[in-house]
C-alpha cells in the first residue's frame, strides 16, 4: 500500500525585499526583473536567522505532534554548516527523540528526492512517520551587482515541510509513484563550486556563487520536466486530462508557462504557482506551493496531483499524488 | 528566404504577443523581444519539425538565431551536414 503526506506547512521570513529594493543593486528595473521571472518579491531572512531555524518553523507548521515523528530527512543547499548537515539542528531544538537525521542535497529536486526515500522507508516499515524537512536561506550566498543580477533577482528564502506516513486519512495525499533521473555531464551548468573538495586548491571568489548557464537549463528544464510528468502519466495509465492540478517546482513563471503549453493543458489555472510572492526558493518551493494548495481548500478526494522538478546536477523527475 | 510559413510564423506571432508588430530579416529577435530564452526553446522545436533538421543541445543558443537571416543560414549548415 502506498504512504501518504498526511500533513504540510510552510515558512516564509518576515524580511520582503522587492523588485523594486533590488533592481538597482543588480542593473535591471522592476519590470525587467518581473518580465524574466514573473517574480515581484521574495522573502530574504534576516542575519542570524538560518536553515534549520526555517525548516523547524515549517515542521511545526504542519501541527504534527514531533513526538511520532522517527525518522527526519532535511532538503537544502544552503545548510547551517558543511558538516553535519540541518537535520540533527532540527532534531535537538524540536526535542525530537533520538531517530535517524538525514540531510540530502539534490537543489531544486529535494522534494521528490525526499518523497521517494519517505515513500520507501515507510512502505518497507523502517519507519512509521517521516518528517522531511525543505528550507533555503540562500540570500546569504547572492551576489547584488549587475554581473550576478539575472541570477540574484530570482531567489528567495523559505521553507517547507511534508509529513509522510502509512495512516489514511481524509484530505491526506496517497504518495502514488516518483520518477527520478540524472545526466551528470551537466554537472557544471548549474550549481556552485565550493568548498567542494575539487576546488579546494584553486578555489576563486566566484566560485563560492551560484553559477548557472540559464540557456542549458531552460533547454533542459524544459524538456525533461515534460518527459518525466509523461513517463509518470505513461506508467500509471493515465493523461494530463486525468490530472487536476501540476505543482511545479517555482524556478521561473515563464518556465511554468511553458510547461503548461507543452503539456497541452485546456486550463492553465491547473498550474499551482506562488513564485510571484516568494521567488525561487529551491528545495522549499515545490513544498511551498504544495501547502498553499492544501490551505486553499480547493482539493477534492480523488484528484490527481502531478509534481515536476528539475535541479542542479542535472536530475529531474515528477511525482504523481492523489486525493485521499 | 527558405523558411517554412509555419516558422515564419511561430517569429510573427511571438512577436506580435511581445508587441513587435513585424519581424522582417535583420530584425535582432532578441533584442526586439520578439524570442527570449524561453521562446527560443520552443522555435527550436518549431524550426526541427518543419525543416527536417535536429539542432544539437550546445547549438541552441541565441547566437545562432538572432535574425532571421541567421536563423536561414543556420538552418542551411545543418542540412548540409546531414
Amino acid at each position: 500500500m502506498n504512504p501518504f503526506i498526511t500533513a504540510t506547512g510552510s515558512y516564509l521570513p518576515a524580511r520582503v525585499v522587492s523588485n523594486e529594493e533590488l533592481a538597482d543593486k543588480i542593473g535591471l528595473t522592476p519590470e525587467q526583473i518581473f518580465k524574466s521571472s514573473g517574480i515581484r518579491q521574495r522573502h530574504w531572512a534576516s542575519p542570524g536567522e538560518i536553515t534549520s531555524a526555517l525548516g523547524q518553523a515549517a515542521l511545526k507548521n504542519t501541527r504534527v505532534s514531533v513526538e511520532d515523528v522517527d525518522y527526519l530527512i532535511f532538503g537544502t543547499m544552503t545548510s547551517d554548516r558543511f558538516i553535519p548537515g540541518s537535520a540533527p539542528a532540527v532534531q535537538a531544538a524540536l526535542n525530537l527523540r533520538e531517530v535517524p537525521c538525514l540531510d540530502i542535497r539534490e537543489a531544486c529536486c529535494n522534494t521528490l528526492y525526499g518523497l521517494q526515500i519517505a515513500k520507501a522507508l515507510v512502505t518497507s516499515g523502517l519507519a512509521r512517520r517521516v518528517a522531511l524537512c525543505l528550507a533555503e536561506v540562500q540570500s546569504a550566498f547572492l551576489k547584488l551587482s549587475p554581473a550576478a543580477g539575472t541570477t540574484s533577482m530570482l531567489f528567495g528564502d523559505g521553507a517547507a515541510a511534508l509529513v509522510v506516513s502509512s495512516q489514511r486519512e481524509a484530505g491526506a495525499l496517497e504518495i502514488v509513484d516518483v520518477h527520478l533521473a540524472t545526466d551528470g555531464k551537466y554537472v557544471d551548468d548549474l550549481g556552485i563550486r565550493a568548498p567542494g573538495s575539487e576546488f579546494r586548491a584553486n578555489s576563486e571568489p566566484q566560485d563560492f556563487e551560484p553559477r548557472m548557464n540559464g540557456q542549458s537549463v531552460i533547454l533542459q528544464a524544459s524538456r525533461r520536466m515534460l518527459s518525466a510528468c509523461q513517463v509518470v502519466l505513461d506508467r500509471n495509465s493515465l493523461s494530463i486530462d486525468d490530472v487536476s492540478w501540476i505543482v511545479p517546482h517555482q524556478a521561473n513563471a515563464n518556465l511554468l508557462t511553458q510547461l503548461a503549453r507543452g503539456l497541452r493543458l485546456q486550463d492553465v489555472s491547473k498550474v499551482v504557482s506562488v513564485i510571484e510572492h516568494t521567488g525561487n526558493t529551491s528545495s522549499a518551493s515545490m513544498g511551498i506551493a504544495l501547502d498553499t494548495l492544501r490551505r486553499s481548500g480547493d482539493l477534492k478526494q480523488g484528484e490527481f496531483i502531478l509534481m515536476p522538478a528539475f535541479a542542479a546536477g542535472f536530475t529531474w523527475g515528477a511525482a504523481l499524488c492523489r486525493v485521499v | 528566404m527558405s523558411l517554412p510559413q509555419p516558422v515564419i510564423e511561430f517569429l510573427n506571432n511571438n512577436a506580435a504577443s511581445m508587441g513587435v508588430p513585424q519581424v522582417d530579416m535583420d530584425l535582432d529577435l532578441f533584442k526586439s523581444g520578439a524570442l527570449d530564452s524561453f521562446a527560443l526553446v520552443d522555435f527550436v522545436t518549431v524550426l526541427e519539425e518543419h525543416c527536417g533538421i535536429r539542432v544539437p543541445d550546445a547549438e541552441v543558443i541565441p547566437a545562432n538565431f538572432r535574425t532571421i537571416e541567421d536563423i536561414d543560414r543556420y538552418v542551411s549548415s545543418r542540412r548540409l551536414e546531414s
